[in-house]
């Protein structure tokens, strides 16, 4: 196993370029993270609504300011033209609403008596017309079973204190899985960057032409010889994933170690695996040092921006996401967007996730069909 | 003796360009052949075609009395290369370098690394085991180059030009090893355009030229072939035809040239000839500042069976 055990010597002198790539994982990994933090925590939100009651001694109405009130804040401003306007636009308030006289008397005579209402429009005042809309509702449907105002108001009262209890069916903690999968496909850059760098390199040492020569005239037979160096390759990739895989499952155990996290870890080492196809096809067609560092550069970073590696997909345009279609990282990191929303982990949700590792699959498969090709052309033409 | 090289009308050619013409030689067990030759002569592409690196369009090659083959991996283990372009890792040090060079013949870990001592031990790197090969002179490398293929104990050796562009100390300390390769009863086939080391190195000598033998032998064999047997150079300030042509009616003489100041005289024989060729330039007052007589050399003999010089 000299080839082997010499493979693992020539990386020991680029631990450094390893170091520094998990650094930047680390690094940036976390800032995504810090900055992508989404809160799940529902909070009873309660909208600052004025209201303007002209019908202030009939028990209809002020029914509906009671209602109004045990679900929102009233805040009491001039009621002036000015002060109004003053108030929506410093959204000292987020709704009004203007109750017209004989308000009452009017939906007991089955007439519709139109409330006037002005809006900031923001989400605070949509919550307010929710408000509103849902007592005209009810009152509506029952105004014409009553003529009696006590009895309206309690079947208003009856229905709106029917509670209804709501299960929820997902427990899927967005942020969470958001972070992990900024971390993954962050990693796509360190992975490729510290799988195709390095075994570029280590590659081109072993297949310096002088070196190789050395290599062809010696008693090792040459396919134990390629075998070896495949093998040392592979063993390297699994390292490399095994060591981010590592990393993520210090960060993220609780999303980690559950079948989602096995689907992060199944779609990373397809991806590693396709890196390392890569890697070896370019070590093929590149034997110049000096030139992998700059190849590899372009590789790795053009995959990071076009596939949404450093930002997210859905911010990029389409021109540049339907280019990106043709770059193994694009598969891998839309896995990973998937995998951050999808809720239920069926075959039918998943089916995009294991079609991308087809796809990425493929990806190495023609990398490896294209690296064999040229191989043999290259040793005949020796 | 055995024959451990027989190649017998070996041809190559390269689309219209014939390297190597039908090329017949043998070498024998413990010899050290010597193939010379100017650049181009087909000196690295005989080797490269003995070793299955390159094709050949004719003749047969016999190694150990096998055909070699590109899978003839039991003969590449009696073998060894030192090619001319040094051939390491950048990345591993002198002792891990010829490990690993060692290790492609040698799979016995306590063998390989008494093998690797004794390497280093052959070409005096033993102070430089941990060195990287950034961190060694030329000659250093020249040296480390040489251990990596001999560290496996071949029984032939191919040295292709191994001691280009090296410093005097490591040419010296680089030959003795060869002969201590020699001693300790490998074959050896060394390839140089420096005639001074073909002549204190090898037993036998191939002189090659345009991909053809032109003469081989032991060095005194081929340098009977240039049909002289001394040779005389004289610096002078002017000589005139006259003198040139009394010279020329000397007994033993060879052949007289005149090239700019320089007079070359050479001589059939070997007998009193300086102290007479003195005489005459004194007797016709010709002035000259250095004098000196030597033994033909194999560019002599190049000489004569080329018309050009071996550095040419």
């Amino acid at each position: 196993m000299t080839v082997f055990k010499t493979f693992w010597k020539v990386v020991k002198k680029y631990k450094g370029t390893i170091i520094l790539y998990t650094t930047l994982l680390i690094i940036f990994g976390g800032l995504n993270m810090s900055a992508n933090n989404q809160s799940t925590q529902f909070v009873d939100s309660k909208p600052d609504i004025l209201i303007i009651n002209h019908d202030q001694n009939h028990k209809l109405s002020n029914h509906l300011v009671k209602y109004i009130k045990k679900h929102s804040n009233l805040v009491k401003i001039k009621q002036n033209e000015e002060a109004i306007s003053d108030a929506l636009f410093y959204r000292d308030v987020n709704f009004i609403i203007d109750i017209p006289k004989n308000y009452s008397q009017d939906i007991m005579n089955g007439e519709n008596p139109t409330i006037h209402i002005q809006s900031t429009g923001d989400y605070q005042a949509s919550l307010a017309q929710m408000l509103l809309m849902r007592y005209i509702r009810v009152q509506n449907i029952y105004k014409t079973k009553t003529h009696d105002e006590e009895e309206l108001i309690q079947k208003i009262n009856h229905s709106m204190d029917k509670k209804a209890t709501v299960e929820l069916t997902s427990k899927l903690d967005i942020s969470k899985t958001s972070n992990v999968s900024t971390y993954f496909s962050f990693a796509s850059y360190s992975i490729m960057a510290v799988v195709i760098f390095v075994i570029c390199l280590v590659m081109s040492s072993f297949k310096e032409r002088k070196l190789h020569k050395r290599t062809i005239i010696s008693s090792m037979n040459y396919k134990t010889y390629n075998r070896q160096l495949l093998l040392a390759s592979f063993l390297y990739t699994c390292i490399v994933w095994l060591l981010f895989i590592l990393l993520g499952m210090f960060l993220f155990q609780d999303v980690l170690f559950t079948t989602r996290g096995i689907l992060y870890m199944l779609n990373s080492f397809v991806f590693s695996f396709c890196c390392l196809t890569i890697a070896l096809f370019i070590s093929t067609v590149v034997s110049n040092k000096n030139a992998v560092n700059g190849i590899v550069n372009v590789i790795a970073l053009g995959s990071a921006f076009l596939c949404g590696a450093f930002v997210p997909a859905e911010w990029l345009p389409n021109s540049v996401l339907n280019i990106a279609h043709i770059l193994p990282a694009y598969w891998y990191i839309h896995s990973n967007d998937l995998l951050k929303k999808v809720e239920i982990l069926d075959f039918n949700n998943l089916k995009p996730i294991f079609i991308n590792c087809l796809v990425m699959i493929g990806f190495s498969i023609i990398f490896i069909i294209i690296n064999n090709i040229i191989s043999k052309h290259k040793q005949k033409f020796n | 003796m055995k024959k451990i090289i027989e190649v017998k009308n070996l041809t190559k050619e390269y689309k219209k360009l014939k390297a190597i013409d039908h090329l017949s030689f043998e070498v024998k067990e413990g010899e050290i052949l010597g193939l010379l030759g100017p650049n181009g002569s087909g000196k690295t592409t005989t080797i490269n075609c003995l070793l299955s690196l390159l094709k050949f369009q004719e003749g047969t090659i016999k190694i150990f009395g096998k055909d070699m083959h590109p899978n003839s991996y039991e003969l590449k283990r009696k073998i060894g290369v030192v090619f001319q372009e040094i051939a390491v890792f950048e990345e591993l040090t002198v002792y891990e370098n010829i490990d690993y060079f060692c290790g492609l013949y040698i799979s016995d870990k306590e063998t390989r690394k008494k093998y690797i001592e004794d390497a280093i031990q052959l070409v005096g790197l033993e102070n430089y085991k941990k060195f990287y090969p950034k961190q060694l002179s030329g000659g250093l490398l020249r040296r480390l180059n040489i251990a990596c293929g001999i560290a496996h104990k071949p029984k032939l050796i191919f040295l292709d030009e191994p001691t280009v562009a090296v410093d005097p100390q490591s040419r010296n300390n680089i030959l003795e090893g060869i002969k201590r390769l020699r001693d300790s009863g490998a074959t050896i086939v060394y390839t140089t355009h420096y005639m001074e080391e073909v002549e204190i190195l090898c037993d036998r000598i191939i002189i090659l030229d345009k991909g053809k033998i032109l003469a081989q032998g032991t060095s005194t064999e081929l340098k009977e072939l240039a049909n002289i047997d001394e040779k005389i150079t004289v610096e002078v300030e002017k000589i005139s035809e006259k003198v040139i042509d009394k010279i020329k009616r000397f007994p033993t003489i060879h052949e007289v040239n005149l090239n700019m100041n320089t007079l070359i005289v050479t001589y059939k024989k070997g007998q009193d000839n300086l102290g007479k060729l003195i005489d005459c330039l004194k007797d016709n007052k010709v002035v000259y500042s250095k004098i000196f007589s030597e033994r033909p050399t194999l560019n002599d003999v190049f000489l004569s069976l080329t018309g050009k010089e071996l550095r040419d």
